[in-house]
């Protein structure tokens, strides 16, 4: 029979099993979960002791129990859970039964090798052993990494009806080990449908206090705590909890106080600590918690909050107009697109904007691939923009973070198709104040529309906060009445609704001269009815001024004092810019000047073509920088240098053929696959030898990292490649270097294969069985030009 | 805690050649920023060890190596550390970051986390210096995993032992890769002896790994510049 919990009030957990299991014998490294089938009886008794001290909640012992923790263990996942499950059940009385969920034990991508998807399918076989197995509710606890949690949770929620809580842990500087802060936690989680969410282990009850308040601040859903009995003291090589029962329980009366419902115990907590926990709610009861409702979005480690300043919405990731930006998605470019990405951050950009909207491209994957990359190198949170119902679905659900949905409308069948992607991701989402009809010229229609949003969107179940109204700015050349309109429209709508809003400022000089002024003139009326986040160009030195500004009219720069800081760098960079080196572009090259490249090159397409200075220029400083390499007059850092440089004077070449709608450079265009073999995650030498390679005018096809065989092969035979350079670290992945040189035999693909890597020498290479060894990232070169020249 | 710059010169394979001035100032960037990136995290703990024929057991653990080059290292021993360290995520974010955006500053600051992550387990073995004191021992050199015949399969077990996954954040691949990349996990020996191994000649030794740069005719790893 199904039991219902009540979260209105308070709720008692249990306390720590793998302190306990530890006195009853378990040896460190040992299994805990494996108890369940050896001394099922000490599992129990231990549930029955917690039981006895007042817990409501009995959680199972099946944290570790997943796919990769129990790899090579001699359990079966199946059993362990099953057996976790009723040893629990048979004890529970009017008690309910969690289902234990821990962290896999493993590291996301991009950094670790585990993928969201993977994490997912872990996670789903836990969630469906577990309840039918009959627990009555999910924990999910002592999780790290958000973006693991979304993936449990996901699990959970779509292979379940079962309730949810969960739990991040946090160190003592405030944040998880991979870096997630109480706020943005919350912002995350709680729009992702769980029904109480907090934080345990790590940390005793004392320095949980600051971040439980954090949470309660913003928690609209109840919160939980278990806390250690203390932070973990190591004596003669044991480790040591010392926060007594009744120490504990004064600090959870505490938390109760302030707002927390559910509690628990983590590491070193015993029945003692229950008992005096449950004691200390005794006369307590649940308080009504003041919540602040904020409009915020996050990505894993940062959380922006609107309405605290302008906040600016950088534009500029959108093909619309962009030729360069065009032919990068094409071409899967995707540098160029995370360099975009990088200078809006550091001109002020608060929110990215992605729209990788094209005709010619799989806008699917291309965004999920763009949204990755740049959440693996930016922190900012971003705003996922495209018209495409499946696109934006898919990358909701792949997003680390609370990510900005661009957009939804006043229209129907639109709200029908976005809303429930916004509730189910837990999104926030810009909506646009237009209709069936249109967009209606009169502000006060353009209310109904955004009144109308918020309503739908209420039935949804989506928040008010959530809603991101975008009054939509026309054009002066062509609506001219209307732009004030718009301005009028902004400030009804944040009177009536009280909702954040933003708009696309550039809109509103299309088709006149002077578009700059025009844009910030426009900004400036609409930050003063009450613009929240504009979109906009953050290279726009003017228009960033103009915010800059502002901030101190508007007292958002306290003292002015940003505004100050500001103004002295602006003149140093006008006298930094006055200097130039006489050096001409092969000594840049030589000496490895990146900053000096761009405008040399320039310089030069005044009197050269672009294919006389790759042959004059280019090729012979890049042999002249190989050779040094070679004889050790210079070292590695140098020769990359070197190699970026010329790279940049590449870039500059490439720019001015797109410019002139010339084919690109004519030279050799043979590709080579580069790839670190599967399991490997090193890849900093396979990088060296792409830029290397590149220079030297080869199309290089990088796979990436932990590249399995299949995709070397597939796409080996996709692009009807002839070379192929594999790398790998470790000698336990030079072993899949061998699995993959077999898997392209096997296909008879009429392959060469260069490996390299820190662990090879010449005789394990051909141990491997490859056909060169590129001892470093210029032989390889070398190996490449020799097989090139011998096929022609 | 800070690491030199001739230990991230010796990463980066340097021979004397002349470093040119934006070189130098890439390599005191880094250095700094390595130090402000981290402090690095490390746990360790103490066991009793049982030598039965041919093999070694951490007492109060399932940990049991068959490995000879370990069993040597620490024939002398009666007790030994276990000790887990790394630099933590931010730093090999910002690694990752500078790999796609400026290679030499990647390939600097990865020599940098390497000659740091040493840094910080000399740090942890000043404190395990003071606890073997104490007790009246010596500590024998560190050996990790991947030494000599001490395979790298033993990984997963020993973060599992020192719970480091929680503690440090620190885990094993499939492949027994340990991630974050700049980590190390090591033995080191308790015995009452002055240990001939506390310098490092017998570890470069013993590194499979004959075509190493740093590998050197009667000299080792860490003392070839």
């Amino acid at each position: 029979m199904p039991k219902t919990i009540d979260f209105t009030q308070f709720i008692v957990f249990d306390g720590g099993m793998g302190t306990l299991l530890q006195t009853q014998g378990l040896s460190a490294g040992e299994l805990p979960e494996s108890y369940n089938l050896l001394h099922p009886e000490i599992i129990e008794n231990i549930h029955r002791e917690y039981i006895e001290a007042g817990a409501q909640i009995i959680t199972t012992n099946t944290f570790g129990a997943n796919r990769y923790k129990l790899q090579g263990s001699g359990y079966k996942l199946e059993e362990i859970i099953k057996s976790g499950v009723e040893i629990a059940k048979r004890v529970a009385q009017e008690q309910w039964v969690a289902l234990d969920i821990g962290p896999l034990g493993q590291l996301m991508e991009p950094l670790g090798n585990l993928s969201f998807q993977a994490a997912y399918e872990a996670f789903q076989e836990q969630v469906l052993l577990g309840q039918e197995a009959g627990a009555d509710l999910i924990l999910i606890e002592t999780m790290s990494d958000v973006y693991e949690l979304k993936a449990a949770i996901l699990a959970a929620k779509e292979n379940s009806n079962l309730p949810i809580i969960c739990t991040m842990t946090f160190q003592e500087d405030g944040r998880t080990l991979t870096g997630t802060d109480p706020l943005t936690m919350v912002n995350i989680i709680q729009g992702l449908g769980v029904n109480a969410l907090g934080i345990n282990c790590s940390l005793g009850p004392k320095e949980i206090l600051p971040l439980a308040k954090e949470i309660l601040t913003y928690s609209q859903i109840p919160v939980i705590v278990q806390p250690n009995a203390g932070l973990p003291k190591e004596i003669k090589g044991q480790t040591i909890f010392d926060v007594d029962p009744v120490e504990f329980a004064k600090y959870i009366k505490e938390m109760a106080q302030l707002g927390v419902t559910i509690f628990g115990g983590c590491c070193g907590t015993t029945p003692q600590h229950i008992r005096a926990l449950t004691e200390a709610l005794k006369d307590l009861k649940p308080v009504v918690r003041q919540i602040k409702k904020i409009t915020a979005v996050s990505s894993a480690t940062k959380t922006v909050v609107l309405g605290t300043g302008v906040t600016i919405i950088g534009e500029r990731i959108n093909p619309t107009g962009k030729k360069r930006l065009r032919e990068a998605l094409k071409n899967n470019d995707l540098e160029y697109i995370l360099l975009e990405g990088v200078e809006q951050r550091k001109r002020g950009a608060q929110i990215l904007d992605v729209n990788v909207g094209l005709p010619e491209i799989d806008e699917e994957q291309v965004m999920l691939k763009v949204m990755t990359e740049l959440q693996s190198i930016i922190n900012l949170p971003l705003q996922i923009d495209s018209v495409r119902k499946d696109v934006l679905e898919t990358a909701a659900r792949f997003y680390n973070g609370k990510p900005l949905i661009n957009s939804v409308n006043g229209k129907e069948e639109v709200m029908a198709e976005i809303f429930p992607i916004v509730k189910k991701y837990g999104c926030a989402v810009i909506a646009l104040t237009l209709d069936e009809e249109g967009i209606p010229p009169k502000a006060e229609d353009r209310l109904k529309i955004a009144q109308k949003i918020v309503k739908r969107a209420e039935e949804y179940g989506i928040k008010k906060e959530d809603i991101i109204i975008d009054c939509l700015v026309l054009t002066a050349s062509a609506q001219q009445m209307e732009v004030q309109e718009t301005i009028k429209a902004l400030s009804i709508v944040k009177k009536e609704l009280g909702v954040k809003t933003t708009l696309g400022v550039s809109n509103v000089s299309f088709g006149l001269p002077n578009r700059g002024l025009l844009n910030r003139t426009f900004l400036t009326l609409a930050l003063g009815a009450g613009l929240d986040a504009p979109i906009l160009n953050p290279l726009d030195k003017e228009i960033m001024d103009t915010i800059k500004a502002y901030n101190v009219l508007w007292a958002y720069d306290l003292n002015g004092a940003e505004f100050i800081e500001n103004s002295k760098t602006d003149e140093k960079i006008i006298t930094s810019n006055s200097q130039s080196s006489d050096l001409d572009l092969a000594e840049i090259i030589l000496e490895g000047i990146k900053g000096e490249a761009e405008a040399k090159t320039k310089a030069l397409l005044e009197e050269l073509t672009p294919l006389e200075i790759v042959d004059t220029i280019l090729i012979p400083s890049l042999d002249q920088v190989g050779s040094r390499y070679e004889k050790g007059e210079i070292f590695l850092p140098q020769l990359i240098q070197s190699a970026e440089t010329v790279k940049k004077a590449f870039t500059v070449l490439k720019e001015h053929l797109l410019e002139k709608k010339e084919s690109n450079l004519p030279l050799q265009r043979e590709k080579i696959i580069l790839a670190t073999v599967r399991g490997d995650i090193h890849d900093i030498g396979k990088n060296i030898v792409k830029i290397l390679l590149e220079n030297y005018g080869y199309e290089v096809i990088d796979l990436g990292k932990d590249v399995p065989e299949e995709v070397i092969v597939e796409r080996a035979k996709a692009d009807n490649v002839q070379l192929i350079g594999l790398s790998a670290l470790m000698t336990t992945t030079v072993r899949n270097m061998e699995t993959t040189i077999q898997a392209l035999a096997k296909e008879k693909l009429p392959v060469k294969v260069i490996v390299g890597g820190a662990v090879l020498n010449p005789e394990y290479a051909q141990m491997v069985g490859a056909d060169f060894y590129a001892p470093d990232a210029q032989e390889a070169v070398k190996i490449a030009q020799n097989f090139f020249r011998d096929r022609s | 805690m800070k690491t030199s710059r001739e230990e991230v010169l010796r990463y980066l394979g340097y021979n004397n050649q002349i470093i040119d001035n934006s070189t130098a100032e890439i390599i005191d960037e880094c250095l700094l920023e390595i130090q402000q990136l981290t402090q690095g995290k490390y746990t360790y703990k103490l066991f009793e060890l049982a030598k039965t024929e041919g093999k070694m057991a951490l007492l109060q653990t399932n940990l049991v190596f068959s490995s000879v080059d370990i069993q040597a290292h620490l024939a002398k021993s009666t007790k030994c550390v276990l000790l887990a360290a790394t630099l933590g995520m931010t730093v090999e974010k910002r690694i990752y970051y500078y790999s796609k955006l400026n290679l030499t500053k990647a390939v600097i600051l990865d020599a940098c986390a390497s000659a740091f992550i040493e840094a910080v387990c000399d740090e942890a073995e000043k404190e395990i210096q003071i606890i073997a004191q104490e007790q009246g021992y010596y500590l024998t050199s560190r050996y990790s995993p991947g030494y000599g015949d001490f395979p790298l399969e033993v990984q997963p077990q020993i973060i599992k032992v020192l719970d480091a996954y929680q503690k440090i954040g620190l885990s094993a691949t499939e492949n027994y890769l340990l991630l974050p990349r700049k980590s190390v996990t090591a033995l080191i020996g308790l015995q009452k002896e002055p240990s001939i191994n506390k310098n490092v000649l017998d570890k470069c030794q013993a590194c499979p790994n004959l075509d190493c740069p740093y590998r050197k005719e009667g000299k080792d790893c860490a003392e070839n510049n």
